[in-house]
């Protein structure tokens, strides 16, 4: 019978024998380090703001989740359950606790800890898996659903944990089909209005690139241009081969324009010979936008992250294009407006650090729902 | 004395009880303990017996042999299957008496099935285990009657050997450290008091969860349901803490002078307020922990086609001065998803909100919750700015956690209540009328039940989950939702 993979207990702590057991073990290492902490004079809090439960279909996800969570731990302390769901496995589900702690400050003044789980499903454990998450979770705290992978819209596990969720959070640089897999975020979106919250992090990335691209237009004399969009380029990374495909960001940066500035689509997504999408879309008076979703190979980006945008529109007979891009050290965007060939303007900023864990870190602290992504995602379905 | 000395409760709870309180020193000297049940045994297979009941329910492990050796020596057995039993017991109990010293001082201890209360007090009377010389008190466990007038008539034969200042009714939850705490609480800090009304509490939610399923109870179960086993004694208690009085003194008389008078204004659920205030349910099969259990029905003992409450959901009022207008919540079950035993004030929210609704998103009322298992502990909610630019607004909880603040294991309720009993000490106990009054709220809504006009029978319920829907309808009805116990 297969076992499926072995459970690293170093990592993810001893198993324990059922929700009690477990409890159990988490108060005795707490009273445990809580005793040690007194010996070193330094006061211990146990410390939550939420539940976070991870669900992952393979072990170097969860790992790499719950690493990602223990450097989150001192910003938003939590029990996390990891729900590692291995389907090729059979038999129960077994649950491994493990419990972190870390100084945050160098000098140790304090310590913060956090509870990580394991909840592992062995075999298709489906109808079950809620049933060993409900009585893991902190009372009275929200409850975040960080889904690794496409959502599996209708199945019984995300239907169930689903329920639970205040807020739920997804990767689409994981889609594999963006043009498949948005629209199920959509749906899943329209779901969740009033009930729970919708965190796509790949949303998250676009913020610096969405407020450079508000910038532009704070500046009155180039408002004009807003209403004479001619064209939009948006590039984003490949790898060197161009095999991985991932142009999710670009879209949901178009999909956010177009439902900004009221634009209509005129035909469905087309892929380019190039690799990537080239498209029609109207403006609200009714003129034709030509875009572009072109991969790029770049050293240093994550495959899908935008790595420039571009921006053509005439208004008052002149010329503009605006235009960001990401310099070789991906540290930094660059800005540049051009009036009928002639640069005007160009600023240099440093770009946020993409890490996972800030990504996550910034949604953990939203509740309510983002009405601006639910749009461009809206938008983006009306074109695919 | 232990009636029903070999049963379930005396092995799992009562001698293992007695043992921890001989471990912490806390019995007298001359102390036995004498068991009697209608089944033959010899002291040595009934010490046996209680040796390994005690091996593995004791909450200190491992056992104490030297302790334990000695705590055997004062452990005897009668069987009392005929009236030539009691004789001997009463033989027993005077040589006990001779040989100690004790002054014939008796604690009987009621553990059998309630069935049998009725010979057993008979007996006492009878063959007159009294004695002459000491005091004489009867512990009876719950449930005390099945109804009201049952209630009653226990009451009356009871009092046909014991006054009712010797009669010790016991409810174990009395005797766990965070109820009793929630008086020391309430009533020992200046704080908590004056917010504790009906002009600063939106509402209180009561929530009695269980994981286990009927179990090998059926027998009892089928006739109980989860009013009669939980919300007439343990549920009810927890309510008469949380909103009574203070007490003119933490005495006996005055703490339940109290507890009455709050159950007094428990406004009575009946007729067509049934279907509005009172919901039952029954669980079906589903997963506990991620392992498939069957459905009530599908229980051995159980009838297929049993109507039997395995779940209530009530909305009480306290018709008096404090609590007007403010309801109750209550919900008990069995196999929902956690064990779980909390009390939950609800404050009203704060009278003007100056930010806006974005930065409110994650704000939910103040609860101020009290949790009585497992994780004994008090936890305060309040919303907190989340630190990032800008006003974010979240509901952060302030936790006192028992076990990390006093790292002690606090003592098994049996403990205490035994303690007290000994000691005398009836505050824990619950009085006649107490009972009389829980039986007269409950009745009405039992008997609802079972008339013909309410022909639907319990909702049902997948085990593993909160309930049946039309429980959360009772609460969403008053824009109102149960908290994610």
């Amino acid at each position: 019978m297969a076992e499926g993979v072995a459970i690293d207990t170093t990592f993810w702590g001893t198993r324990q024998g059922g929700v009690a057991a477990l409890e159990r073990e988490l108060t005795r290492l707490r009273r445990a380090q809580s005793a040690h902490a007194r010996e070193l004079g330094r006061p211990i809090a146990r410390a939550s703001v939420l539940n976070l439960i991870v669900y992952a279909d393979r072990e170097e996800h969860a790992r790499r989740a719950a690493r990602s969570i223990a450097d989150l731990a001192l910003r938003h302390p939590s029990r996390a359950i990891v729900v590692l769901a291995d389907r090729s496995a059979r038999d129960g589900t077994e649950k491994r606790i493990e419990m972190h702690c870390r100084l945050p400050i160098a000098d140790g003044a304090r310590l913060v800890c956090y509870e990580q789980i394991l909840v592992r499903a062995r075999g298709d454990a489906d109808d079950r898996l809620a049933s060993a998450v409900i009585p893991l979770l902190v009372p009275d705290l929200p409850v975040f659903l960080w889904w690794t992978g496409t959502p599996p819209l209708g199945s019984r596990s995300f239907g169930d944990l689903l329920r639970l969720t205040d807020r739920l959070v997804v990767d689409s640089a994981d889609f594999a089909r963006p043009e498949l897999t948005l629209p199920v975020i959509a749906r899943i979106s329209d779901e969740a209005r009033g009930r729970f919250g919708l965190t796509d992090l790949n949303w998250t990335r676009l913020t610096p690139w969405r407020e450079i691209a508000t910038a532009f237009f704070d500046v009155p004399a180039w408002r004009l241009f807003l209403d004479g969009v001619t064209g939009v380029s948006v590039g984003f990374a490949v790898d060197m081969d161009g095999r991985d495909i991932h142009p999710s960001q670009a879209l949901l940066f178009v999909g956010w324009l177009a439902s900004r500035l009221g634009w209509r689509p005129l035909e469905a997504l087309a892929p380019s010979e190039a690799g990537g999408l080239l498209f029609a879309i109207a403006r609200p008076d009714g003129a034709r936008i030509m875009v572009r979703v072109r991969p790029r190979f770049e050293r240093g980006l994550d495959e899908g992250d935008v790595s420039g945008i571009r921006i053509k529109a005439t208004a008052a007979r002149q010329l503009a294009e605006f235009a960001v891009k990401r310099q070789p050290d991906p540290r930094h965007q660059t800005a540049t407006v051009l009036l009928d060939g002639e640069r005007r303007w160009e600023r240099t900023m440093p770009l946020p650090s993409p890490a996972i864990v800030e990504l996550i870190g910034e949604e953990l602290s939203i509740l309510g729902s983002d009405r601006t992504y639910e749009a461009a995602l809206g938008a983006l379905v009306e074109l695919a | 004395m232990i009636f029903g000395g070999s049963g379930d409760l005396a092995q799992r709870k009562l001698i293992p009880a007695l043992y921890n309180l001989a471990l912490q020193r806390l019995l007298p000297a001359t102390f036995s303990i004498v068991g009697t049940a209608r089944k033959p045994l010899s002291h040595e297979e009934y010490r046996e017996e209680l040796h390994k009941a005690v091996a593995q329910y004791s909450r200190t492990r491992p056992l104490n042999e030297e302790v334990w050796r000695s705590f055997a020596e004062h452990l005897h057995f009668v069987t009392t299957s005929d009236d030539a039993g009691y004789e001997e017991l009463r033989r027993t109990l005077e040589q006990l008496d001779f040989a100690l010293g004790t002054h014939a001082n008796r604690l009987f201890y009621l553990a059998t099935p309630p069935p049998a209360y009725k010979a057993i007090v008979e007996a006492i009377g009878e063959h007159r285990l009294r004695g002459d010389t000491g005091w004489a008190r009867i512990v009876v466990e719950k449930p005390f009657g099945h109804d009201r007038a049952s209630a009653l008539e226990l009451n009356e034969i009871v009092h046909t050997v014991f006054r009712e200042d010797e009669v010790f009714r016991i409810d174990h939850y009395l005797g766990k450290e965070t109820v009793q705490n929630i008086l020391v609480m309430r009533f020992s800090n200046g704080i908590f008091e004056p917010i504790w009304n009906r002009q600063y509490v939106d509402h209180v939610q009561i929530t009695v969860a269980e994981t286990i399923g009927v179990g090998e109870r059926a027998g009892y179960y089928e006739q109980a349901g989860a009013m009669r086993d939980i919300v007439q004694n343990h549920l009810l208690q927890l309510l008469a803490l949380v909103s009574m009085e203070p007490p003119a003194a933490f005495d006996d008389k005055a703490v339940r002078d109290e507890k009455v008078k709050v159950m007094r204004a428990l406004r009575r659920i009946a007729g067509e307020d049934l279907s509005m205030n009172a919901v039952r349910g029954q669980y079906t099969r589903g997963f506990i922990e991620g392992t498939p259990v069957p459905g009530y029905r599908e229980e051995p003992g159980v009838a297929t086609d049993s109507r039997t409450d395995t779940y209530v959901a009530l909305k009480l009022w306290v018709d008096n001065w404090r609590w007007e207008g403010i309801p109750f919540y209550v919900r008990t079950g069995k196999r929902l998803p956690k064990q779980s035993t909390e009390i939950a004030i609800q404050f009203r929210a704060a009278p003007h909100q100056l930010f806006s609704r974005d930065a409110l998103a994650g704000l939910e009322p103040n609860a101020l919750v009290l949790r009585i298992q497992p994780d004994e502990g008090i936890s305060l909610r309040f919303g907190a700015k989340v630190p990032v630019q800008g006003i974010r607004i979240r509901a952060v909880n302030m936790d006192f956690d028992y076990g990390a603040s006093f790292m002690v294991d606090a003592p098994d309720a049996y403990e205490t209540l035994i303690l007290d009993a000994l000691r005398g000490d009836a505050t824990l106990f619950t009085r006649h009328d107490e009972v009389d009054q829980q039986w007269a709220f409950v009745d009405p809504i039992i008997k609802g039940w079972a008339s013909s006009d309410s022909a639907e029978g319990p909702a049902l319920y997948e085990a593993g989950t909160w309930g049946p829907t039309e429980a959360d309808a009772l609460i969403e009805r008053d824009g109102r939702k149960w908290r994610k116990a």
